[in-house]
């Protein structure tokens, strides 16, 4: 049996806090329901604290018999993974009260999927990164149904379901080839075995490949890729705007953590081959689909499986320079991307209508804290200086280019170049468009209003003044194991 | 001390008023007109101190404070200089921005203030862009000009005026992405030669032309070269590349054409001198060739499209793409006296046809049309603009004694001895200036009033005197006086072009 020593317990001190606060969160919802409209502010509170936990606790590195390790790598990540639940809350209170929602499971909810990526985040074992996996999906398959009247929304959370489902089988069975292969649940012991044969034996190989597809499930990446935009448009908003970012977070870093484990860029020059016919097809695939969307929860799913697509090139050139630039853009694409939904939530009528990018005709001057939010968030979004977007490319192509690959820069670039194309359409419908006669009813909802400011604010300071989020990217990644 | 931060307040002055003007309600109009007219005088008055505290027998860069690192990881600094090539484009930017703020005051529009904030935002980007001596903090200014463009001629533009921004926006940044990829790889190359991190110009100066430029085709110092040469090819634009200017300058509003033509474009002919030349003299050599036939094949094509033209707007912004060959065609021959006329005439075209543009703004806000066959007799009506508009249309074809003179004569003397054929057809091309310019002149002047509505035209008015009159001085100036304006560059030129 098992005795946790003082440390261990503070080194999840933070996951202990939100997880306590989801079971109180579940006891006032049930028996308290007078404080039902305090349940949102008590989440983010919760939140906040796990932040601050997270920061000013000490972090003693492995821990829990070696299963997980809290290090800075850790804190960066489980940073801007409650940092992006922190947003979705914020964005969820006014949007549950519109839509009249049973409030308190969705919090609940909310509290243990990210508890579940963090989990994943700080796993360097197969056995808790797939409790984390499973932790972070079981709850987003009813998040994204949550709106059972409407029929769209249970689209998505069936096919999210059904999808995730498979995943989450890819990843279980590639794991236990990984531990036929390696006789280790240990991704450090795994790795170790890869490097020092210097291949992958075709049982790991498999292994791998299974893991890396059921991740790529996660991730939207093509060719697992189909499920994102019915998903994103189906879903409450505030869920989609977690889900856009959280679980990518955290699958993202597994991968890191396993590619940077077997070395793979050295020992496998098929998985740079894949993983760079990948990363290719999903921001051109991306990109130009999302051209032709007409709805903006749409055009922002393709704009992701593009994104990922650019932070999986960071992910192929591993090392240092890659991997901290994973981090820097996985940090910079929170950001965005929550400036970017929650302007969607502002700028939104109902929610089971299509959110019709031609709907945001002239908002630019009816809306103007709203349309300047997701200019801003769509501009980072494309790449253009001085916003984080901008900066958070530039190193990932820098680190590419360090690397030797010159031409997944230019790829990169020119996918950049297409992407500024439907970017730069949402702008100038927001600008340059006429009122329509029907004026959409978009009211006001200053929570949601600040959420964007605040967020299209950090794109635009982190943008300017990037160095301080780059020097934590740079440490944090010297702890990944190898 | 002050001298040290000059530059970051010309630069960086325009955007902290900007923020300024974010926080004042939109209704006080008149607010942020005066704001920004008297910031962009300040910032003129600022600029006039550049010129006095600027040494023209030192070579290099002046006014530079040492580098501030911003990205130390990276190497990227924040380091900003003058030397006598940039430092005339920096006053062009200065004198142009309250010359548009004040011929924008006549603009009953409802978004003033969104107006003048980009005004105060384009103008950052662009003196930026010709300060900056770190390639990452280049590019961001280059990139930032974007921005505040797009929306001047999306918003405030012509009938057509979205499709004229995307355009605009979607063929720039199409060119600055791979300059964004060459920008990298030369530092990733800095680093393989030196073993330290830099995106510092001075620190390129010594490991760029080391690049290998023989082995085909794909020899990487070709590559890069190309990626830059296609970025500023658009922006200047370089024939065949020209097709978005018609349309963003027909499309935007005229004081978004003067900041256009005015220094967008400059920043295109700048970075081929100060990046392409400068950094890859042995690219630039392989290169020089094409680019003369394309400067050569820009000037002929640009003035028999503008020729052709029933608007007056559009026959200036194609007669800015055979201004801009001459401009090339002097970099591209690369010798003292060519390379001084170009940038040069680099300042020329930003006066002349900045000018153009508002003289044709000021018209079409009288008749509400640009079509050269809705006019006709104007000079009985409106005497005084009449003269001033003919001063600035000698200017652009060169007279003699006027500011276009003194550049092309440059351009062509300092290009005769290598490449004679070019300068005929060159030649050729300011012949076909004077015929387009002087016919466009006849049809819109001279004559009988064909329209019985343009009877009743007022003439320029007091404060639009204003708007040209340091236009039309500078003009004369240049043409009669032009060492005031060759000698703080001739050092820096001379530098430039020794390998």
């Amino acid at each position: 049996m098992l005795t946790p020593t003082h440390a261990e317990i503070i080194a999840i001190a933070p996951e202990l806090i939100l997880t306590a606060t989801a079971a109180l969160v579940l006891i006032i919802e049930a028996f308290l329901p007078g404080l039902r409209r305090y349940l949102s502010g008590l989440t983010m509170l919760a939140i906040a604290g796990s932040i601050w936990a997270r920061l000013s606790f000490e972090l003693p590195g492995a821990v829990w018999a070696g299963m997980l390790r809290v290090d800075q790598l850790t804190a960066f990540v489980d940073t801007y993974i409650l940092i992006a639940a922190f947003f979705a809350v914020w964005m969820a209170g006014p949007f549950m009260r519109r839509t009249a929602a049973n409030c308190g499971e969705f919090y609940a909810l909310i509290l243990f999927a990210t508890v579940g990526s963090m989990v994943m985040a700080c796993s360097v074992n197969l056995l808790t990164i797939f409790l984390g996996l499973e932790l972070l999906s079981i709850p987003l398959y009813v998040l994204n149904a949550f709106l059972k009247r409407h029929e769209v929304c249970v689209e998505a959370g069936l096919k999210y379901f059904v999808v995730g489902a498979f995943a989450s089988a890819f990843v279980a069975y590639g794991m236990a080839l990984l531990y036929g292969g390696s006789a280790s649940t240990d991704l450090v012991e795994v790795g170790r075995q890869v490097v020092e044969l210097g291949f992958l034996s075709p049982l790991t190989a498999v292994g791998f490949a299974m893991v890396v597809g059921g991740l790529a499930f996660k991730l939207a990446l093509v060719p697992c890729h189909a499920w994102a935009p019915d998903v994103y448009q189906g879903s409450p908003t505030p869920v989609t705007a977690f889900l856009s970012v959280v679980p990518k977070g955290a699958a993202l870093i597994v991968l890191l953590r396993m590619v940077e484990g077997m070395d793979l860029l050295h020992v496998s020059p098929r998985w740079v081959l894949a993983a760079s016919v990948i990363a290719v097809a999903s921001q051109t695939l991306g990109n130009v689909v999302a051209i032709v969307q007409r709805d903006i929860k749409r055009m922002l799913a393709y704009s992701g499986i593009a994104h990922m697509g650019y932070a999986l090139v960071a992910v192929i050139v591993a090392g240092v320079d890659g991997g901290a630039a994973v981090l820097f853009y996985l940090a910079a694409y929170t950001l965005m991307n929550m400036g970017a939904f929650a302007c969607v939530a502002q700028l939104s009528e109902r929610e089971d209508r299509p959110h019709l990018i031609s709907d945001l005709s002239g908002q630019g001057y009816n809306r103007p804290v709203a349309a300047l939010a997701l200019t801003i968030s769509l501009f980072a979004l494309s790449g253009i200086p001085p916003f984080i977007g901008f900066t958070a490319k530039f190193v990932v192509f820098r680190a590419a280019i360090n690397e030797g690959f010159v031409w997944l820069a230019v790829i990169g670039v020119v996918n950049s170049l297409i992407s500024v194309f439907y970017y730069v359409r949402v702008i100038y419908i927001l600008y340059m468009r006429q009122l329509p006669d029907r004026q959409p009813d978009y009211g006001f909802n200053l929570p949601i209003c600040a959420a964007a400011s605040v967020a299209a604010l950090g794109t635009l300071l982190l943008g300017i003044y990037p160095t301080a989020i780059l020097a934590a990217a740079q440490s944090a990644i010297l702890f990944l194991a190898r | 001390m002050l001298n040290d931060h000059l530059l970051t307040i010309v630069t960086l002055g325009p955007t902290i008023f900007a923020v300024l003007l974010l926080f004042i309600p939109m209704r006080f109009k008149t607010v942020h007109r005066v704001i920004t007219l008297i910031t962009s005088i300040v910032m003129f008055g600022f600029s006039t101190r550049l010129w006095t505290g600027f040494n023209p027998d030192v070579p290099g860069f002046q006014l530079m404070p040492k580098a501030i690192p911003w990205i130390p990881q990276f190497g990227i600094t924040y380091h900003v200089g003058v030397d006598g090539i940039s430092l005339l484009l920096v006053l062009l930017t200065t004198l142009l921005l309250p010359v548009v703020v004040l011929a924008a005051w006549s603009l009953n529009i409802e978004h003033i203030k969104s107006l003048h904030i980009t005004f105060l935002l384009l103008t950052t980007g662009m003196i930026g862009t010709f300060v900056a001596l770190d390639l990452f903090l280049f590019y961001v200014f280059w990139e930032i000009t974007l921005i505040p463009m797009y929306f001047i001629i999306g918003v405030w533009g012509g009938p057509r005026r979205i499709y004229a921004a995307v355009k605009f926006f979607i063929f720039t940044m199409a060119g600055s992405v791979f300059m964004l990829v060459a920008i990298l790889y030369l530092a990733w190359f800095h680093h393989q030669q030196t073993g330290v991190w830099s995106y510092s110009y001075l620190d390129f100066l010594q490991t760029a032309p080391l690049l290998p430029t023989t082995g085909g085709l794909f020899a990487p110092g070709l590559l890069v070269f190309a990626a830059f040469l296609l970025a500023f090819a658009i922006k200047v634009p370089i024939f065949p590349l020209h097709t978005w200017l018609p349309d963003a300058h027909v499309e935007a509003p005229s004081t978004g054409s003067v900041l256009l033509a005015g220094v967008l474009l400059k920043m295109g002919t700048y970075g081929l001198l100060r990046f392409n030349h400068a950094l890859l003299p042995d690219a630039w050599d392989v290169f020089a060739p094409l680019l003369i036939v394309l400067a050569v094949t820009g000037i002929i094509y640009g003035a028999l499209v503008a020729m052709v033209q029933p608007d007056v707007k559009k026959l200036v912004a194609y007669s800015s793409v055979s201004h801009l060959g001459f401009v090339v065609l002097g970099l591209a021959a690369g010798t003292q006296a060519s390379t001084q006329g170009a940038v040069l005439q680099m300042v020329n075209h930003g006066l002349t046809t900045g000018a153009l543009f508002l003289l044709v703004g000021m018209l079409y806000e009288r008749t509400y049309t640009r079509l050269i066959d809705r006019y006709g007799g104007l000079a009985g009506v409106m005497p005084i603009f009449t003269g001033i508009f003919l001063v600035v249309t000698l200017g652009s074809i060169g007279l003699p004694g006027l500011n276009g003179f003194v550049g092309e004569f440059l351009i062509l003397a300092g290009s005769w001895a290598e490449h004679p054929v070019a300068v005929v057809f060159a030649g050729l091309g300011i012949i076909l200036s004077a015929v387009y310019m002087l016919w466009m002149v006849q049809r819109v002047f001279w004559g009988p009033v064909d329209i019985t509505a343009n009877y009743a035209l007022p003439d320029i008015n007091l404060r639009e005197v204003f708007v040209v009159a340091p236009m039309v001085v500078l003009i004369v100036w240049i043409g009669i006086h032009p060492n005031t304006f060759l000698e703080p560059m001739e050092a820096s030129v001379r530098l430039l072009l020794a390998r």
